[in-house]
């Protein structure tokens, strides 16, 4: 990315909002996998009860940063309708390639710990710092004497600059093709924040509230995503400082897929163990089905389908607390296989091949009341089985789901 | 000039006096806080003890053997206050002596008053069933609004501008600082049945409750993540309490004495006020001097310390016209699942109810729609005593019943205007505290426009329970309310020297270096939570005070 140029064409600015939409859902899943892996339970081992407090605080914080890059990732999708593109959702899988990015950093599933919070850093690294020193050495002391990668600054936020260069040096007339009917708004999927892209203002308005929330202004750094991991970067430092034992994290494998034949990345690490090997296929499916149905609620004129649109987005948000959420805390609470000793599972956010939803929208209600169908008879076969307690609440969540949504 | 040991003492930790004692230091003031508790034990800890407290009250979390005799918290009417207690006690709200005070354990709901509340004499007394009480307040909602946007600044407000600009001609000048924090589905699905309803010609809407909650990331604090214990205590710190002004006033440079317990204001010759007695836990009797005195207590301790004092009172109005508001819940099974016991205990309200021409006959109120089902009657393992006990149920079954129960429980509740009356009172009792000083002896009747306004209430909750289809509604007895933890009057504020305490800047008529900010300070409260409002008069009141100390801290001037 070089800062200096400018976006001149539609089809440019289609493809850097792809990217935008590539890294802003590859990030929020990166972030999500380190929440899962929070412990919650003292009996979990490894905290006392004040310790306990912070990872609760810790959690809380991830979750709501990953919630943000879900409307970051949202009002991309905003935007790239606005001016007559198709939300795109597709992305490589994990561990991805350091060099796919131009921020150089992997996006990859880790548990909760010094190299994750080191990444996300990174990730969320503003455009402008002046303490970048201070940063590079809070980094090294992340890491020092591990085989840390290189501390290489370059954000997220220019990829924005360079997207909001397009918004405005495009004429406006020319760009803002899309329907504003199309434009996804708080009054249909409850996402209080989400702004309807219809004109420059609003673009410029969108992209401001994606890069404010990440890397903050230069006067309220504290408050951005960035300012969040490292205060928590420090706090785990000072942990280790003072010689406690606190290990917050499930042991979980990085970059878990649910089976060889998922060959997801080159260097995945297939899941072993039969049990959870089923469960993380089953998140994956769910996951899956769950992003179909967002992006075709954003990709088509609500005018008409209002009532189903409304439910596609209710079940898919629906989705995430009560199955993903579990699911994927639940698949950490068990065994990885023999391969793995004392190791835990994880949900491999595997995008599994798949057709885009139909625009037609009785068939497309079709497929998704089957697979729904599908779905649930496979949570039904799997509560028979011995699950970690959060794995059975989502399996039983995913039946409720099923039933509510093919009413 | 006389060498004094401080510029500033505010005597009080909790919201006003931290916020007056962090822009003080701020700008440039040698400023002191005396407080009464500590902020011993950490935030962690007391979690811990509420987790394992057999009874869970406002207080369970900061039980301290010492503090809780010399420096009481009441937990109930009837353990700390002297007050006629048959056939019950009146006054039922309570507070905590605590470095950052009450608000450790408040809802953090933060609705401005109405441009009316501040008008209430001139807008409505016309009528035989006005309260003679009732009287305008010496600044309007104009003077106040540009500190209403500062104390949410300042506090960390979430709130819809949409929903509440220009609310009963109230309008907003800023931006809240965080968009709301989301509705519950509870509230969504109350909202789409009742919406656009009316009920004597009032119309109903649901609107997000404005809260010193964080919505995302704010001031270095995290955003809510729905640990739904608000009150007594937030575990994480996500909503706003005094100490966040207590620690930026000290990070500023104040100094914090805590477990200090001030005994007497002392009056110089010329009627000035410098001198604090107070004693420390171990009942050693110090002293300490200061240019300017802030009496930031609440409205019981600080009308006790003045009535100690026998300071401030030439209007005779210290202690008088002691308010709260009447608060009552109620309780219905909706015939669908609306999931509560998830995030904040409230998230949504409706205003249509604060203001009309009936105010100048009964008493004007808000209604929260709450998200912790029935536990206010019962804890949710009531319905699985009810199911084994009574149902003869077991397993799945069981598991069955208490889910199809707990998922449809919904609380309503209201908050009514409390006229003041100057009958309504805080004087000192003969019992007294181990430190063997006086308790407060209360006096307190709501009045009948307020009991109108309740009954007015009552009704209007069960046309909501109606129009969701609820059944095993329960309104309780037509009379009966609960505290709402809103502690105001006893020190109000007035132009008029005979009839009031401070004038339009919190300072005392009778010393001019004696500013009292709080709740206290309020001639009328209207219906909304009171905290932001004290907080915007606190920060108000902490100009003048700079200004007298020749700094300034107008808004705007700290960023």
């Amino acid at each position: 990315m070089n800062p200096t140029e400018s976006i001149r064409t539609r089809s440019d600015l289609l493809r850097l909002l792809c990217e935008a939409a590539e890294l802003e859902h590859g990030i929020a899943c990166s972030y999500l996998f380190a929440a899962f892996s929070l412990k919650r339970d003292l009996t979990e081992g490894g905290m006392t009860w004040e310790e306990q407090q912070k990872v609760r605080r810790w959690a809380g914080q991830l979750y709501f940063i990953a919630s943000q890059e879900m409307l970051h990732l949202a009002l991309v999708w905003n935007l790239t309708t606005a001016i007559g593109g198709t939300p795109y959702y597709l992305r490589p899988n994990f561990p991805q390639s350091p060099q796919y990015y131009p921020i150089r950093v992997p996006i990859a599933l880790e548990p909760f710990g010094l190299r994750s919070l080191r990444r996300f850093i990174l990730y969320e690294h503003p455009r402008a710092l002046t303490e970048s020193r201070d940063i590079e050495s809070l980094l090294n002391s992340a890491l020092a004497g591990d085989d840390a990668e290189d501390i290489v600054f370059s954000s997220i936020g220019q990829l924005y600059q360079l997207i909001e260069s397009g918004f405005q040096s495009i004429s406006e007339k020319e760009l803002f093709i899309g329907k504003p009917t199309q434009q996804m708004t708080a009054d249909l999927v409850h996402f209080p924040d989400l702004v309807p892209v219809v004109d420059r203002a609003s673009a410029v308005k969108a992209i401001e509230e994606i890069t404010h929330q990440g890397e903050g202004t230069q006067q309220d750094r504290d408050d951005s995503h960035f300012g969040a991991f490292v205060s928590i970067l420090n706090e785990l430092l000072d942990s280790k400082k003072r010689g406690s034992p606190f290990c917050p994290a499930r042991p979980a494998i990085c970059n878990p897929s649910a089976g060889l034949e998922r060959a997801y990345g080159a260097k995945a690490n297939p899941i072993e163990d039969h049990l959870a090997m089923r469960v993380a296929a089953l998140f994956d499916s769910i996951y899956s089905l769950m992003l179909r149905m967002l992006a075709w609620s954003f990709e088509f004129d609500s005018q008409g389908v209002e009532p189903q649109l409304k439910l596609f987005c209710q079940t898919a948000i629906d989705l995430m607390p009560r199955v993903l959420l579990p699911l994927g805390e639940g698949l950490m609470r068990m065994p990885a296989g023999s391969r793995y000793p004392g190791q835990t599972a994880g949900p491999g956010f595997g995008l599994t091949r798949h057709i885009m939803l139909p625009p037609d929208a009785d068939n497309t209600m079709r497929l998704c009341r089957e697979r729904f169908t599908e779905l649930a008879t496979l949570a039904q076969e799997l509560l028979r089985l011995e699950l970690s307690e959060p794995a059975k609440n989502g399996c039983r969540h995913l039946q409720q789901i099923s039933e509510t949504f093919s009413a | 000039m006389t060498a004094r040991d401080f510029d500033v003492v505010v005597i009080g930790a909790g919201v006003a006096g931290a916020m007056v004692a962090y822009r003080l230091a701020l700008s440039g003031a040698n400023v002191l806080i005396l407080e009464a508790g500590s902020q011993n034990p950490s935030r962690a800890q007391m979690v811990g003890s509420y987790a394992i407290a057999s009874i869970k009250s406002p207080h369970s979390p900061y039980v301290q053997s010492e503090a809780d005799t010399k420096a009481p918290s009441p937990d109930s009417p009837n353990d700390y206050y002297d007050q006629v207690q048959a056939p019950q006690p009146q006054y039922k709200s309570t507070y905590e002596r605590r470095t950052g005070g009450s608000t450790w354990h408040w809802l953090g709901h933060t609705p401005r008053m109405l441009r009316s509340d501040f008008r209430m004499r001139s807008r409505y007394g016309h009528g035989p069933a006005f309260p003679a009480g009732f009287v305008d307040w010496p600044i309007s909602y104009d003077d106040l609004e540009p500190w209403y946007c500062e104390a949410e600044k300042e506090m960390g407000v979430a709130g819809s501008d949409e929903e509440w600009n220009d609310l009963f001609d109230s309008p907003r000048s800023k931006r809240f600082p965080m968009s709301p924090i989301w509705p519950s589905y509870s509230d969504l699905r109350i909202a789409e049945q009742i919406n656009g309803k009316r009920f004597h010609d009032i119309e109903f809407r649901v609107r997000s409750t404005p809260s010193a909650r964080n919505s995302a990331l704010y001031d270095g604090r995290p955003p809510c993540a729905g640990n739904s214990i608000c009150v007594p205590l937030c575990p994480i710190g996500a909503k706003y309490d005094g100490s966040v002004h207590v620690a930026k006033a000290t990070t500023a440079g104040a100094a914090l004495w805590e477990q200090c317990v001030v005994t007497k204001l002392e009056k110089d010759e010329d009627g000035s006020v410098h001198t604090v007695h107070f004693v420390t836990y171990g009942n050693v009797a110090q002293t300490v001097t200061a240019a300017i005195l802030v009496l930031a207590a609440n409205a019981i301790e600080s009308p006790k310390l003045l009535l100690m004092s026998q300071l401030a009172n030439s209007s005779d109005q210290v202690g008088r016209n002691l308010m709260d508001h009447l608060s009552k819940s109620t309780f219905g099974l909706a015939p669908e699942p609306l999931f509560p016991f998830r995030g904040p205990p409230s998230t949504s309200g409706i205003e249509s109810f604060r203001d009309g021409e009936f105010r100048s006959e009964s008493a004007g109120f808000r209604i929260s729609l709450n998200n912790d089902g029935w536990s206010r009657k019962s804890a949710p393992y009531a319905e699985i005593i009810d199911g084994v006990m009574n149902k003869k149920l077991i397993g799945a079954e069981l598991q069955s019943a208490v889910f199809d129960r707990v998922t449809r429980q919904v609380r309503l509740s209201c908050s009514v205007e409390v006229a003041p009356d100057s009958n309504n009172r805080v004087e000192l009792s003969a019992t007294t505290d181990a430190l063997k000083l006086p308790r407060p002896k209360i006096t307190f009747s709501p009045p009948e426009y307020s009991y109108r306004g309740l009954a007015q209430a009552r009704e209007t909750l069960a046309e909501m329970f109606r129009l969701i289809g609820a059944t095993e509604v329960d309104l309780g007895d037509p009379r009966a309310y609960d505290g709402a933890g809103h502690i105001m009057g006893t020190c109000r504020m007035g132009n008029d020297t005979k009839a009031s305490v401070v004038d339009a800047f919190c300072r005392s008529h009778d010393h001019k270096n004696l500013f009292i900010v709080g709740s206290s300070v309020f001639p009328t409260v209207g219906s909304p939570n009171p905290t932001l409002t004290l907080a915007a008069l606190a920060l108000r009141a902490a100009q003048d005070v700079a200004r007298q100390l020749g700094a300034r801290t107008a808004p705007g001037t700290t960023q």
